[in-house]
């Protein structure tokens, strides 16, 4: 049982940087129809946020970590205006490639400032551990999925309860309306990305201490946010919700109870189970015309 | 036809130029090629071979080059792909024609590029541990690091003879490497009579090895064996402290490289134990000291074993090329020949299947520090 307690927290912890990842990934594609590709280097960069500030710059952390979320926002404006806004007249394609190579040279990037070596990103909670019932948890791994909750409570509020939310939600339905309507089309798309370049900064500094900060860290979170999404249902929130926390818990259960060889098998086996057999995912999509 | 002055001299200067061209090849530099990772996940460790490369080429050439002939180690980098590792090779053969390669330390690729070195007809040296390289019998292909199933046999005659280790455990990277290594300690324990109580694996990109590493303990596991790369073996004996768990683990050599122990804080390395390529210390010799010391000048960080091999490697070729010239052929014959080569981090004697090194080292950090002491040398067949 201590085991299970233990494997649990852990495989939450996990699904809830790939949920948050995913939100990240879902929010851009139900406002912009993008597929965002360098989504996995998003998240990277928002650890390296916190290697700048907190290891280089020797910030306190809550300072590094404002500072870091403040670097994060504006890259997610430059993003929009510098990659998304001239290729939005292009065709989805397009964009799509343009972010996979905006990954590319981002991963580059970060290896060329901060080398190939990686950093141990201190946690707050460093060293801080609590037993339940037999099992030693670390503090930092019970923040993050706390963490996690509040964020996506704050996300549901912000997208239900606000004039800005609503404007998002009405854009990601239809562009042409909500421009009739007199919306700021262009500053919604824009708040898209700061939110999902935001989301996936927080992801990348609770990652940074449970992993190490490494540039090629970007790739596997991608391909487990993916997998999320396909399996929560692509373009849906709690869709993203749910596939992160079932891709993270199936990683470290299906590793312990099942067989740790065959643990990604099991994560990506349902995704194509989903694929061929419930392609809408747990969730499925409200708007239809997309997909 | 009437020759004219102005033709004479035409025809002068152009056989003079013609004849001249092949004298300054033979003059120019003899050209090395390198295919390590420079970019990509593998840089972490293609940056150290890239490195010692470097400093081993300004050496050579300090010295006084290869017979008065200078030589010029042309990169080409392989990234983390099989099929970037063998069109940098092939790019390097035909484009600069060198008369010696260094392959990379991954014995996927190495295995990849294995019949394009056969091809071409030139020799070469690589790192990669996986006897699959070495038992493909590519005679133009020598290694210059401990095959795995060696340094698994190391692992296991520490785990059983000095940690009294009766239920072992193996946890393993799943890749050649580790599933290769797993196999030999497995069937050594079994041999040896204390079969392994259980056997887990992880993937090269996990982060979480939690699952793994209970089901040993619940398992019984009085030992754990470890084989991994430098990344997640820093992270796998952390994650092994923060869940408390007390038993002996000896890791494979990567967890011990520089890039990996700056990870690490001393309480996580509390119990571990290292089997690695060759003690890269300060301490373990003059000649070890000078490179140690005068390879953290020159790139600022840390030397390593793996580096170290590349540096040996290159040494002993310009050695090769002092003795038996340029010529593919006669250079490989001789390496062949080569016995008790004294390298800085090993003797190197090539066996017919080209394994150059048969000797370990244990190693584990001081208590309370990062340093590394000696805890015993493991020579092998």
């Amino acid at each position: 049982m201590a085991d299970f307690i233990q494997l649990s927290i852990n495989g939450l912890a996990l699904g809830s940087v790939y949920a948050l990842a995913a939100i990240g990934f879902v929010i851009v594609y139900s406002a912009t129809g993008v597929v965002n590709f360098a989504s996995g280097q998003f998240v990277m960069l928002g650890t390296f946020a916190g290697v700048a500030m907190l290891i280089n710059g020797g910030l306190p952390w809550p300072v590094g970590y404002v500072g870091a979320l403040a670097a994060m926002a504006l890259f997610g404006a430059l993003f929009f205006l510098v990659v998304y806004l001239p290729l939005r007249s292009s065709p989805v394609v397009t964009i799509i490639i343009g972010t996979v190579a905006v990954g590319i040279a981002l991963q580059n990037a970060a290896q060329l400032t901060f080398g190939s070596w990686p950093f141990r990103l201190q946690s707050p909670f460093e060293g801080m551990t609590i037993e339940i019932a037999g099992a030693v948890i670390t503090v930092h791994a019970v923040a993050v999925v706390v963490g996690t909750g509040i964020l996506i409570g704050l996300l549901w509020l912000l997208l239900h309860r606000t004039t800005i939310g609503i404007g998002m939600r009405a854009v990601a339905q239809d562009v042409k309306a909500a421009r009739l309507m007199g919306l700021r089309v262009n500053g919604l798309l824009a708040f898209s990305w700061v939110l999902a370049a935001l989301l996936a900064g927080i992801a990348g500094l609770m990652l940074g201490p449970m992993w190490f900060a490494d540039v090629n860290m970007g790739d596997p979170i991608a391909l487990k946010a993916f997998a999320a999404t396909i399996i929560g249902g692509f373009g849906s929130l709690p869709g993203a919700i749910a596939g992160g926390l079932f891709v993270g818990l199936t990683e470290v259960l299906g590793a312990s109870y099942l067989s740790s060889a065959y643990k990604d098998l099991i994560a990506f086996g349902a995704m194509i189970a989903f694929l061929l057999v419930r392609p809408q995912g747990i969730f499925g999509e409200r708007i239809q015309d997309r997909g | 036809m009437k020759l004219t002055k102005r033709d004479i001299l035409k025809f002068t200067v152009a056989v003079s130029v013609l004849t001249a061209v092949p004298a300054i090849a033979q003059n120019g530099p003899i050209v090395i090629g390198a295919t390590v990772p420079t970019t990509g996940p593998l840089s972490l460790t293609g940056k150290q071979y890239f490195n010692s490369l470097k400093m081993a080429e300004e050496d050579i050439n300090r010295a006084g080059g290869i017979n008065g002939r200078q030589i010029k180690i042309v990169f080409e980098d392989t990234q983390a792909s099989n099929s970037t590792a063998v069109n940098a090779f092939v790019k390097l053969v035909q484009e600069e024609k060198p008369a010696f390669v260094f392959l990379s330390s991954y014995s996927t690729q190495n295995i990849a590029v294995a019949p394009e070195v056969k091809k071409s007809g030139i020799p070469v040296m690589y790192a990669g541990g996986a006897d699959a390289v070495s038992d493909a019998g590519n005679e133009w292909m020598f290694r210059i690091r401990p095959a795995d199933s060696l340094a698994a046999a190391g692992m296991v005659q520490f785990a059983k003879g000095n940690l009294k280790a009766t239920k072992p455990g193996i946890l393993y990277i799943q890749n050649d490497f580790g599933q290769g290594g797993a196999q030999v300690a497995a069937k050594q324990f079994e041999a040896a009579g204390s079969p392994v109580v259980g056997m887990e694996a992880y993937g090269q990109n996990d982060k979480d090895f939690s699952a793994q590493m209970l089901s040993l303990r619940q398992k019984g596991a009085d030992t754990i064996l470890a084989f991994v790369y430098p990344q997640d073996g820093a992270m796998l004996l952390r994650q092994a402290k923060m869940l408390g768990l007390k038993m002996p683990i000896v890791a494979s050599s990567a967890a011990f490289v520089p890039a990996a122990l700056q990870l690490l804080s001393p309480s996580d390395l509390d119990n571990v134990s290292g089997v690695v390529d060759a003690f890269v210390d300060t301490s373990a010799g003059e000649r070890m000291k000078d490179f140690i010391d005068r390879y953290k000048e020159k790139f600022s960080m840390e030397a390593d074993p793996y580096g170290l091999a590349y540096y040996d490697g290159a040494m002993l070729m310009a050695e090769g090329m002092r003795k038996a010239g340029t010529d593919p052929k006669a250079l490989r014959d001789w390496l062949a020949t080569v016995k008790d080569w004294p390298g800085i981090g090993h003797a190197y004697t090539f066996d017919a299947k080209g394994n150059g090194v048969s000797d370990l080292a244990v190693v584990r950090a001081k208590p309370g520090t990062k340093s590394l002491e000696l805890v015993q040398p493991i020579k092998l067949n």
